[in-house]
C-alpha cells in the first residue's frame, strides 16, 4: 500500500513541471502549499522522533522519511513567475532565484539523506539528520516567507 | 563615613528573579535564532520566563519595599522631571528604582509577557509548535507567530537600551548599579538619610514562586492535553 502510494507520488512528481506549466498562477500556489503541509506533516512526525517527544518507531519513521524524500522535490516545481499574490511567498523569490533555488537544493539533497539515516538504526545519525533538515527549512523561511 | 552608611536596596528574591530572567532571555534568544534540535529548549526556558513573570507581577505587590509597583510607579511627569535632570548631569540618586527605571520596569516585563503569551500559540511551520497551539484556530496561531517575531525586537530592542542605560550611569553619572543587584548594597549618599527599606520574605517568594510554576505547567502541561 506504501509502496503503491510512493509510487503513485513519483510518477507525479516526475510529471509537475509540464503539469505547473499550464496552471492557474493560484493554483500553483494552493499545490506548493498543500505540498508543503504533507512535508511538515511527515517531518514533523520525524522530528518528534528525534527529540524524544514520541518513541521511535521503525516502521513509521521509514514511512514518514520516504514520503518527506519525495514531497520535498515536489514545491519548486509551483513557483512560476506571478504567483506572488495571496501568499506567505516574499517577492524577494523572484529577484534572487539563484539564492531561492539554492537553499532549495539544499533541503531537497538533506531530505533525500532520511530515509537511510532511519535505515541505518543509529540514533544520532538519524537525529542529526533531522536537525540539519530543519536548518535547511529553517534558513529558507527566515529569508522568504512572511511572517 | 560610618560603617553602617550602607543599605540593601533589592530583596534577595528580586536580585534572583533578575539574573535568572536575563539568562532565560538570552537563551531563549539563541535558541529562537538556532532553531532545531535547540526549539524543545526554546520552549522550556520560555516556561521558565512565564512562571518568573507571573512571580514576578505577584511580588510586585508582596515582595519587598523597593519591589512594590506602588513604591516605583510614579507620575509621568516626575518621571519627565527625572530624565530633564539626568540629562544635564545633575544625579539625584534613588533608594530603589529612580521614576524613568520603573516606568522602564513595567514595560519590558510587558513586552516578556507578549513575548511569552505569543508564544504559547506559535507554530514555526517547521517542527515546532506552542503547546496551546492545537487550542485555537490556525489564523489565530499565524497571527501569534507573527507577533512572537516582531515582538522578538522590541524586546531586544528594551534589552539594549536597559544595558545601555547602566553602561551611562556607570560612564556620565558615576553610579553603580548593577552591582547592588548582585549583592543588594548600595552606599547612602552623603546628607541624604535613608531607612533600610523592608526586605521581602524569602519563605514567601518561594510559595509565590511555586504557585507561578505551578499554573504554568497547568497552561501548558495539563490544559494542552484535555
Ligand atoms: C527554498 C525555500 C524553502 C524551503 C527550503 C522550505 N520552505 Fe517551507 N515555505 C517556503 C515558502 C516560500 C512558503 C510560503 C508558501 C506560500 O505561502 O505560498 C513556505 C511554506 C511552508 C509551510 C506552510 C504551507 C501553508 O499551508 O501555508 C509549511 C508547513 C512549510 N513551508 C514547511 C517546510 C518544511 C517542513 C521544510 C523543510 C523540510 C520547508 N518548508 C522548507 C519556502 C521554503
Ligand atoms: C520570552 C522570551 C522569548 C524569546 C526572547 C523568544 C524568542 C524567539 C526567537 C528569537 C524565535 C525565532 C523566530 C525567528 O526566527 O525570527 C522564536 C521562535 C519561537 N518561539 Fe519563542 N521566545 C520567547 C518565548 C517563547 C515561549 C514562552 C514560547 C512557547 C512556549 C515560544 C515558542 C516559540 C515558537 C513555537 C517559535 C517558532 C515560531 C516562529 O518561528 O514563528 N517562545 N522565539
Amino acid at each position: 500500500m506504501k509502496k503503491l502510494a510512493i509510487a503513485a507520488l513519483v510518477t507525479a512528481a516526475t510529471a509537475l513541471p509540464a503539469l505547473a506549466q499550464h496552471m492557474k498562477l493560484e493554483d500553483q500556489v494552493k499545490y506548493r502549499r498543500a505540498a508543503y503541509d504533507l512535508l511538515g506533516l511527515n517531518f514533523g512526525s520525524l522530528s518528534a522522533m528525534a527529540q524524544d517527544k514520541k518513541p521511535f518507531d521503525k516502521e513509521e519513521a521509514q514511512s514518514n522519511a520516504d514520503f518527506a524524500a519525495m514531497l520535498a522535490t515536489v514545491p519548486r516545481h509551483f513557483f512560476g513567475e506571478g504567483t506572488d499574490k495571496n501568499t506567505k511567498a516574499k517577492p524577494e523569490i523572484w529577484t534572487h532565484r539563484a539564492d531561492f533555488d539554492a537553499k532549495m537544493d539544499k533541503m531537497v539533497g538533506e531530505a533525500q539523506k532520511l530515509p537511510a539515516a532511519v535505515r541505518s538504526g543509529d540514533m544520532a545519525a538519524f537525529r542529526k539528520q533531522v536537525a540539519d533538515v530543519g536548518h535547511a527549512c529553517k534558513s529558507c523561511h527566515d529569508d522568504f516567507r512572511a511572517k | 563615613m560610618n560603617v553602617t552608611a550602607r543599605i540593601r536596596v533589592w530583596d534577595l528574591p528580586t536580585r534572583i528573579f533578575h539574573w535568572s530572567l536575563a539568562g532565560l532571555v538570552a537563551f531563549s534568544f539563541v535558541t529562537g535564532k538556532i532553531g532545531d534540535p535547540w526549539m524543545s529548549w526554546h520552549l522550556r526556558s520560555g516556561y521558565g520566563i512565564l512562571t518568573l513573570l507571573a512571580f514576578r507581577i505577584a511580588w510586585g505587590f508582596a515582595g519587598g519595599r523597593t519591589a512594590r509597583f506602588s513604591h516605583f510607579l510614579r507620575g509621568p511627569r516626575i518621571a519627565l522631571e527625572y530624565a530633564r535632570e539626568a540629562l544635564s548631569g545633575r544625579y539625584h540618586p534613588f533608594a530603589g528604582h529612580n521614576p524613568l527605571g520603573g516606568w522602564m520596569v513595567v514595560v519590558m516585563l510587558a513586552a516578556l509577557l507578549v513575548q511569552a503569551c505569543t508564544g504559547l500559540f506559535a507554530d514555526d511551520e517547521i517542527a515546532t509548535q506552542g503547546p496551546l497551539a492545537v487550542k485555537v484556530s490556525n489564523a489565530f496561531v499565524s497571527r501569534m507567530s507573527a507577533w512572537h517575531s516582531f515582538n522578538e525586537w522590541l524586546v531586544v530592542g528594551l534589552a539594549t537600551v536597559h544595558v545601555a542605560a547602566i553602561a551611562l550611569y556607570r560612564w556620565k553619572l558615576r553610579a553603580r548599579l548593577a552591582g547592588p543587584m548582585v549583592h543588594g548594597w548600595v552606599p547612602v549618599p552623603p546628607g541624604e538619610n535613608w531607612p533600610q527599606p523592608a526586605m521581602g520574605h524569602t519563605g514567601l517568594a518561594l510559595a509565590l514562586l511555586a504557585f507561578a510554576a505551578a499554573m504554568a505547567y497547568v497552561l501548558v502541561v495539563v490544559y494542552p492535553a484535555t
